[in-house]
This record gives structure tokens, sequence and C-alpha cells, in this order.
């Protein structure tokens, strides 16, 4: 392979290569490094993607024209919960951040974030702007640490024309849990070890693997002992019952299924193909039926209840929403909040619910925004949103670790590899160890001073980005 | 091929500080960017410290706490799992290729290449591929079983095979340590299988008491490699499981990377990297004390 | 060692026929997922997932079109930018292998052209960093790194390369590689009045190219393929590399089909490949002289 002039040429290539390469990297495409002269530039980072982060980028366009003084640059990014910590600690933090309300015990309890009391009462971001269930979610231990970027809240799906071919009253929804077993079982079709269609899947999507026993009338967590209740009869009974599904048609068939099943926003998803006839889903899958199946006939109900809980005036739901917070160690806090402000004027949201097509997290919403709202079923995400018996995801420092053991151990239940009754044992217990390690450290803190940023021992505390 | 020892042909000895200069470049690096750090790390592995909050000494409760985690054993566990079936596998695997591969004939270049390449694709890119390959109901894979009228299993998603998809990934890889025994192999003076063949061992029995001894010293030093490279398993799993089905393929560097960046846990995380640490020199140690009985240095 | 193959070239006869047929299904099975990823990547999205699987897109003489429509797909995606992280990872390999070349470089030759006392101890030292995997420093070293105002920047990927950090066996080659040169050239140039700095520039570099040669292909690749690093201290999406963005594009929301993530991968994978073929023999008895040890 090595003949003298193969050499030559071989060298020229790799020179050629090699000089291209540096040519790229020198003279090759740039980052968004765009600003305007005399501006306090906002670096704010988003982790909505696709046709959600565009719209957030209209908001940012709008706020950039509206003023003079401030710019805001906007990245869309994934992963962000994870990015934005590791960043903050590493003291290049950005100005904006939006996050999911579930981030703020952790972010707020080891200073990432600053508290935004004041400035919201400066800028006129108040409590009674929203529904009652919405300001709950944006406070930890009395303070008020991020701003509603957009809300949604979580009901039952189901396909009208597959009710109707299963001999079922596409009217008629199920309303307890022993009806959406009824149904979905109507609703299954399935032979010779292989799953054509279900009725109703767990793990469509998989974005809220703990939340099961909410709808037998348990908890995962207490917020104010700050146990863990993964183990109470609730859970165990709703993890049983979630384990029929692999215990009924065979833990491999349902994998099988699952795999071919299409993703979120695709025409390939479940909901849309009638894989799936029931799902759990939030006011934004009208977004990918709109887009991909626009005749589908559909409607959307609560989520079903154990019997003794049954009340319609009062649905249970995951209630769930997005904020924006600011950093700590953001150059210029007041000018981030001006921007986090301008983000809540009444037809911002509205133009950025419609997009996502979720329902407002405001106290009133105008004519318009129902009337034209995408999802012609967003009153009742809205029922459930202003529900008493609303839920949200548990708050406090230890969640990302909670729900990384959650998720595993929904998986081994799901997989037949553990019971439900033991398996919620062991993840309470180390979940508990957990919380209880966090108060131990959380006490052996309260002696020390609480400095925002700290250096290394022997090292002066260094300020970055002042 | 050691070192040659410093002759006594006059050879005069420089001082110290001529070769300390020489090799200033890396001696900085070593105490600025490993000893400092870990030391760095012990102190941090004694205290709770999330870099947002200043430490707080708290003594050898990180480690006590170690012993009562349960994820730090599940991840302890299928590390060892993990390195226990691949290391064994991969040098009989590779061992085989290479006595195929090390006589010359035709072809034999673009086996090599065949074999070699894939250990040079950039592991998200390896994950990428295999995430396809494995997806249970279009991968290619599971065609082929189908195919076969064998049973497809759901590769990734079911916790009995997702470890040894992991491996199957990493065999996959093993390209370089071919090549190495290759070398070696092509190293093994020709007279000794002469006199072998004349004693009469047959083709085995050249290999196991030629080919084997000669190239030993290559089987232990990817050995050790091997050692290393399982305990920082971490891409793979981490993006084609993230360490699922329910933490079958958790893997410790995974644990550690929780920890450390997830959790915030840095005093914790430092912990675990130290016991890391010790793991990987006793385990090293013992590579080497049990090659001292076996690996056989040839006088060339 | 490093040296040409310089066996007589042998008669070269075909494989006899059992291990024919073995080594062409471990050629298959080696090859397959690299040859399956850029058949993938350029069919039309439908028939990435078509059972049986099929080789070729239909109609195959469509497949130029598919493949330009998913390639420019891939390059011009809006929110994972393509061009701009390939040119963030060829300005961080640029500078951390030319650190890697020039640090190992003068390194190597303190380790086997200097006599000094502790010499050996040191290079067993140097050795001994290979014990000390990245996971074990990572945290530290993002402390490190954090008080020094790197994070965020490139500097933690490239800086510690100019100190021979994870340079263990770049040294090892290259002082395997000067005790190949005759001692005879050194004596003589000293006689012509040179010092160390006069034989290292005249004599042991320009013989040595070859094996720098080696060395920054090798750490080439590696920062190539390299993930947890940048991983963990590059939080800005303008910065990421390659390695990087493959990952954002496949966890975007909504997941990316197979076709597209198949192309992806292959910009990833080829660039790679190709210094491969071109440069086969030095990449080759590279990993042969990093393994046979004495």
């Amino acid at each position: 392979m090595s003949m003298a002039p193969m050499v030559i040429t071989r060298r020229a290539a790799i020179a050629a290569l090699a000089g291209s390469g540096l040519a790229f990297a020198a003279f090759g495409p740039r980052g968004a490094k765009e600003s305007v002269a005399g501006r306090t530039v906002i670096d704010y980072w988003e982790h909505w993607t696709g046709h959600e982060g565009a719209a957030m980028r209209t908001v940012v366009d709008r706020f950039n024209v509206s003023q003079d003084r401030i710019f805001v640059r906007y990245f869309s990014m994934n992963l962000i919960d994870q990015k934005a910590m590791v960043a903050i600690a590493g003291g290049d933090p950005p100005d904006v951040i939006g996050l999911w309300n579930f981030n703020i015990p952790a972010y707020s309890e080891s200073n990432a974030i600053m508290p935004l009391d004041d400035l919201a009462d400066r800028f006129g971001v108040r409590r009674e702007n929203y529904a009652p269930a919405i300001w709950p979610l944006l406070t930890h231990a009395g303070r008020l640490w991020g701003v509603v970027n957009t809300c949604g809240s979580v009901a039952l799906y189901y396909n009208r024309s597959l009710f109707r071919e299963a001999g079922l009253d596409p009217d008629r929804p199920p309303r307890t849990i022993a009806e959406l077993d009824a149904f979905a079982a109507r609703l299954t079709r399935e032979g010779k070890g292989r799953i054509d269609r279900l009725g109703f899947l767990h793990t469509e999507p998989n974005w809220w693997r703990w939340h099961w026993g909410y709808f037998f009338g348990g908890s995962i967590y207490d917020p104010i002992t700050g146990q863990a209740t993964a183990a109470s009869a609730d859970n165990t009974r709703a993890f049983e019952w979630m384990q029929q599904l692999p215990l009924t048609y065979g833990a491999d068939a349902i994998a099988q299924f699952e795999s071919g099943l299409g993703n979120y926003f695709t025409p390939q998803h479940a909901f849309l193909t009638g894989k799936v006839a029931m799902t759990n889903q939030g006011p934004w899958l009208a977004n990918v039926i709109n887009r991909f199946k626009p005749d589908l006939d559909y409607a959307v109900a609560p989520f079903p209840v154990e019997e003794r809980l049954y009340d319609p005036s009062r649905p249970i739901g995951l209630l769930d929403c997005d904020i924006l917070v600011v950093p700590a160690g953001a150059r210029n806090p007041e000018a981030s909040f001006e921007f986090i402000a301008f983000t809540q004027q009444q037809d911002q949201v509205e133009f950025l619910s419609t997009v996502h097509c979720k329902n407002s997290p405001l106290a009133s919403a105008s004519d318009r925004f129902i009337r034209e709202h995408p999802n012609r079923y967003v009153r009742v995400h809205d029922s459930i949103a202003q529900s008493d018996r609303a839920f949200h995801f548990p708050r406090t420092r230890a969640w990302p670790l909670y729900r990384s053991e959650f998720d595993a151990a929904q998986q081994r239940m799901w997989t037949l590899q553990s019971e439900p009754a033991d398996e919620l044992l062991l993840l309470q217990g180390r979940v508990q160890s957990e919380l209880d390690r966090l108060a131990d450290r959380r006490r052996a803190r309260a002696g020390q001073r609480h400095a925002r940023f700290t250096g290394h021992p022997g090292g002066p505390a260094r300020e970055f980005g002042a | 091929m050691r070192a040659p020892r410093p002759t006594a042909r006059g050879e005069r000895t420089e001082p110290v500080w001529t070769g300390l200069l020489w090799i200033s470049p890396w001696l900085i690096g070593f105490v600025g960017l490993v000893i400092f750090p870990l030391a760095l790390s012990l102190y941090y592995s004694l205290t709770d410290y999330s870099v947002l909050e200043p430490p707080v000494y708290l003594g050898a409760d990180n480690y006590r706490h170690l012993l009562h985690d349960s994820l730090f054993w599940t991840a302890l566990g299928n590390n060892a799992l993990y390195a226990a079936v691949f290391i064994p596998l991969s040098t009989a695997i590779a061992l085989a290729i290479a006595s195929l591969l090390a006589r010359p004939m035709r072809w034999v270049s673009f086996f090599r290449a065949a074999v070699f390449v894939p250990s040079l694709v950039p592991i998200v890119a390896t994950a990428m591929i295999w995430l396809w390959l494995f997806n249970s109901e279009y991968g290619l894979v599971n065609q082929a079983l189908r195919a076969l009228r064998l049973p497809a299993p759901n590769w990734l998603k079911d916790p009995n095979w997702a470890m040894i998809s992991i491996i199957i990934i990493s065999l996959w890889q093993i390209g370089r340590s071919v090549v190495v025994y290759i070398a070696a192999m092509r190293e093994v003076p020709r007279h000794l299988y002469e006199a072998a063949h004349i004693d009469g061992f047959g083709r085995w029995g050249r290999f196991w008491h030629v080919t084997l001894p000669m190239i030993s010293p290559s089987i232990l030093f990817n050995v050790v490699l091997g050692i290393i490279d399982a305990w920082q398993v971490f891409a793979i799993p981490y993006i084609m499981t993230e360490g699922g089905p329910g933490r079958a393929t958790y893997f410790y560097t995974h644990y550690l990377y929780d920890n450390a960046f997830r959790f915030m846990n840095m005093g914790y995380a430092s912990a675990l990297a130290w016991v890391q640490l010790v793991l990987i020199l006793a385990l090293t140690g013992v590579a080497f004390l049990i090659s001292r009985r076996l690996v056989h240095y040839s006088a060339a | 060692m490093i040296r040409p193959d310089t066996s007589p070239p042998s008669p070269r006869r075909a494989p006899p026929i059992a291990s024919g047929i073995v080594l062409c299904v471990l050629a298959v099975l080696y090859a397959m997922p690299l040859v399956w990823m850029v058949f993938t990547s350029i069919k039309p999205e439908d028939q990435a997932i078509s059972t049986p699987p099929v080789l070729l897109p239909t109609p195959a003489a469509e497949a130029p079109r598919f493949a330009s429509e998913n390639y420019s797909a891939v390059w011009n995606d809006p929110s994972v930018r393509f061009p701009l992280y390939l040119r963030n990872t060829l300005i961080i390999a640029a500078l951390a292998v030319s650190g890697m070349v020039v640090s190992s470089a003068v390194v190597a030759y303190g380790f086997a052209r200097v006599r000094w006392r502790f010499r050996g101890v040191m290079f067993a030292l140097v050795l001994a960093t290979l014990m000390v995997p990245f996971p074990v420093v990572m945290t530290p070293l993002y402390s490190i790194f954090r008080s020094l105002g790197w994070i965020g920047t490139f500097k933690p990927l490239w800086v510690p390369a100019w100190f021979a950090y994870g340079g263990g066996l770049s040294i090892f080659l290259l002082r395997q590689f000067y005790m190949t040169i005759p001692r005879e050239l050194d004596e003589a140039a000293r006689l012509d009045g040179c010092g160390h700095f006069g034989i290292f520039f005249r004599i042991i570099l320009p013989l040595s190219k070859p094996a720098l040669a080696m060395v920054a292909l090798f750490y080439f690749n590696y920062v190539w393929n390299d993930f947890i690093t940048p991983y963990i201290f590059l939080n800005h999406q303008d910065q990421f590399t390659l390695a990087l963005g493959l990952q954002l594009y496949q966890s975007q929301a909504g997941n990316t089909p197979w076709n597209l993530l198949m192309a992806a991968s292959t910009l990833v994978v080829a660039p790679v490949l190709l210094l491969f073929f071109l440069t086969q023999r030095t990449f080759v008895q590279g990993v042969a002289a990093e393994g046979i040890k004495g």
C-alpha cells in the first residue's frame, strides 16, 4: 500500500485536511455575540426548544424593541437544570434562566438563585395577579424565588373514535380507576403475545413516573414534617395497579410495544396513531394533534381517581409551571428583572400560553384567549389548575435524587423485577436517609457565615462578572 | 526493551536541576493538576461542600455514609460485574482475532482495518449508532434475529440485557488491543515455533506454550489499561440508558458525576473519587502481583 | 519499538477456507455498524424504519437527493449548530494538540537524553499518573478552574495539555523513540559546541518527525472523541464541541429521526476515519509501540 507516489499524495491529502481544518477554525462561523452598543446586555438561557423556544424568542424581540437600555441575548438549551447549576457554581452564570418549579428548593437552598421579593414588589409583580395555585409554586421557605414562565395542568386525553369502535360512549370518559381499567381492557387489541393497541399505557408519556399515588389519595412527600411518604398504603396501591399492565400482558410484550411508539412531536405519536387510546397529558398535546392530525376526534377529562375520591367539582391533577429565575452572580439583577416583569404582562403571557398551548397562569384570562385557544378543552385544564386538589412536584432539595431514585424504582416495578410494597419501602428508606442527612448538614451550617460565593480554603472569595 | 541503565562508560551524571528543567512542563502539570487536586479532593471528602456554600468540616461522615448508601453499592457492583466479564472476555476475543490476523496473507490489511476502525469512533457517535442498532422494534440487530427466528430481546430496555448490550458495544471497540497483540505475535522469534514443531506440539500447543508466554507482557499491559478504563465507563451508559433500566447500567463514574454536578454534593463526590482511586491502585497492584508469576520477559 | 515493517514480502496466500469464513464473518460484524450508519443517513425517515431492512433507499437513483436533504438539515439545524461546534472543536484541538506535542517532546528529552539522579523515579511517576483517571480529579479540577475564572471558557480543555496533562503515553512513546537515535550524534554536536538545547533542536527534533506526528495524531483523536471533559467545563451552547452537539441533537425534546441522527453521527465520525485511512501505518505502529513494553 505504500508506493512512493502514494506517499506524496497522502502527505498532500493530510496537509490539505489540516490546512482546511485550521482555516475553518480561524474563519468559521461564530457564536451569537450580537449586542447593541450602549445597552446593558442580559444573557437569558431558556430550556424551551423548537417552536416553544421560538415563541419565547418573539417575546424577547418585543422586549428588545420596547426600550433602548437593555438588550436580551436569548439562548435555548437542553438539559438546562444541570448546565445552569454547573455554570452558576463555576462562576459563569447567565442573567436570567428559564427553569422548572421543582428546581426552586435545590437552587434556593444552595444559594444558586436570588430571592426576588423586593424586585417583584417594585415592578408590580404580585400574588393577586395569578391563579391561587400559582404563587405557592414560586415560593420556598417564605420567599419568592422565581416568576412564572408558563404553566399547565395534566388531564386524561381519550380518543372518541376508538371509544365508539369499542362500543363505549364517547361523551362519557372514565371517572374512576376501576372504570379506566374496564374501558382500557375493551380498547386494547392484542394477540399471540403481540400488542397492537393499548387502552391505557402508564409510560406514555413517561414524564411523571412518581405521581400515580395522588389519584389514590396518596402523596410522596410531606412538606410539613419533611418525611418521604413513598411507601404509604395509597402509593403502594397505586403502583400495584400500575404493575397490573405488565403482569397482564407480559413485560416483554409491553417493552416491545413501547419501542415501536413514535416520539413526542411527530406524526407517529402514540395517541395520534391510535396505538394508545387514552393518555395522561398536558394541554400542549393539542399542538401535536393540530399540527399532524387535526381531524383526530378526541376529548379531555380530569384523570380518573379512586372511587372514594371522586368529586367532579374538585378534580385531582398535576399542576406544573416553568419559572424565570435570576441566578446568584448575575451582573445586573435590576435589568434582569425588568425583562422578567415585561414577560408578565397579560398580552405576553397569553401569547406564550397560546403558542405553547397551555392554560394561563393569570387570575383572569381574556375572552379572546379562551375563544381563540388552540386547545378547545383548555377549560378542563383550567378547572384542574383552579382546584384545591391540584398537586405539584414535591418541594425539597433532595428532589433531584428522589426523582432519579423514583425513576429507577418505577422501571424495576414496570419490568417486574420487584414488588411495589418492597420497592417503595426501600425507596422511602433511601430517600429519607438523604433527607435526614440534608437536615443534619443544614443544622451544621446554621452556625456558619452565609457568604454568597466562597473561594477555596486558603483563597479569598472571588466575585465574578462584577 | 528496557531503558538502558546509565552505563559506566564515563557518562557523566548531570546536575539534577538540568533534568528537572527539561521535565518542568510535566512536573508543573503533575503538581498542579494531579497532586494538588488529589489533596484538595481529600480535603473536600471530609466536608459538606456544594461549591456555592463554604465547605463545612464533617470528619469521616461522607465515608460512613458510603457504607450505608445502597446506590454506591449498586454502582460499585455494576462496575465490578462489567470489569469481571469484560476484561477476560475481551482479552480472549482480542487474542483469538489477533492470532487469525497475525499471519501474512491476502487481504489481511483489510481485515485488520475492519477490526481496528471501530475503536476510533468517537464515544458519543458510538452511543448513537448502537442506540439505533439496538432499537428493539426497528433496529438492525433485532430485525436480523427475527429473520433467523431467534428471540429478539429489548436490549436497552430489559434489565437483564442492558448490561450485556453495554459489554457488546465495548467488544466492538477492542481494535486497539488486537493491534497490540498482532504486533507482539509478530515479534515472537520463528525458531521457537520450529523447535516446538519438532517437539511434536500441534497448533494449540504452540499457541499455548510459545505464543502466550512470549506476548504475556502485552497482555498484562492491556489488562492494566482495561482495569483503569473499566472504572471510567461513563458516556455510553449515560447517553444510552441513563443508567437504567432500574439502575442496571448505573456505573461508578455516573454516580460520581451525579453527585458532583446534579445533586451538587461535591464533598460526597470527592469521597467517591478517593474510593475509586484506592480501588484502581489495589486492582492494578493485584494484576502486577499475579503477573510476576505468569509474565515472561524475554531476554530480547 | 517503532520501525517500519521490514519483513521480507512473504508470498501472500489466500487464507485457508475455515479461517477465511471466520474472518469474513468478523469483518461483517465489525464493519456493519458503520456501514449501517452511513446507509441510514441517506434514506428518508419513513424508509429508515422500514421492515425488513434494506441497504439502499428506494428509488436508489434518488439517494444523492435524500443524502443532501438529510445532511443539509443537520448542518443547518437552527438550535444545534454543527458548523459552530466543528469550529470550536478544531480550535480546541489545534491548541491542545500543539501543547501536547511541544510539552511531551521537551519532557521526553529530559527522560531520554539528560542523565540525572532521580530520572528513574520521576519516569515511574509519569507512568503512575496513568492510574489516576479523569473522574477521580474532575471535582477538584472544576473547583480549581472555577477559582481561576476559567469555567465557561475553552481554557480548561487546552491549557492542561501544555503541561503534558494526560500525556503519560505520549511521553513514553517519544522517550522510546529518542532512545533509538544514536548517541554518537549528540557527542558530535557537543563537540561543535552545542548544549542540550542545540542537540534538541538540531538533532532530536528533526529526526523525530514521525513520532511527533504520531503523538499529534493520537492526541487529536482523543480530543475529538472526548465527551466528559467538555461536558463538565463547557456550559454555554455556543461553546459546545461536536461530541456535545451530537448528544444535544439526540436529546432534543421530541427527539430526532434516526436518519438525521445517523447523518449527524456520520459527520462526527467521517473526519476521524478519513484521517485514519491517510495515516494508517502511523496509527497502527503507534498503538503497537505503546503495547509492547518490557
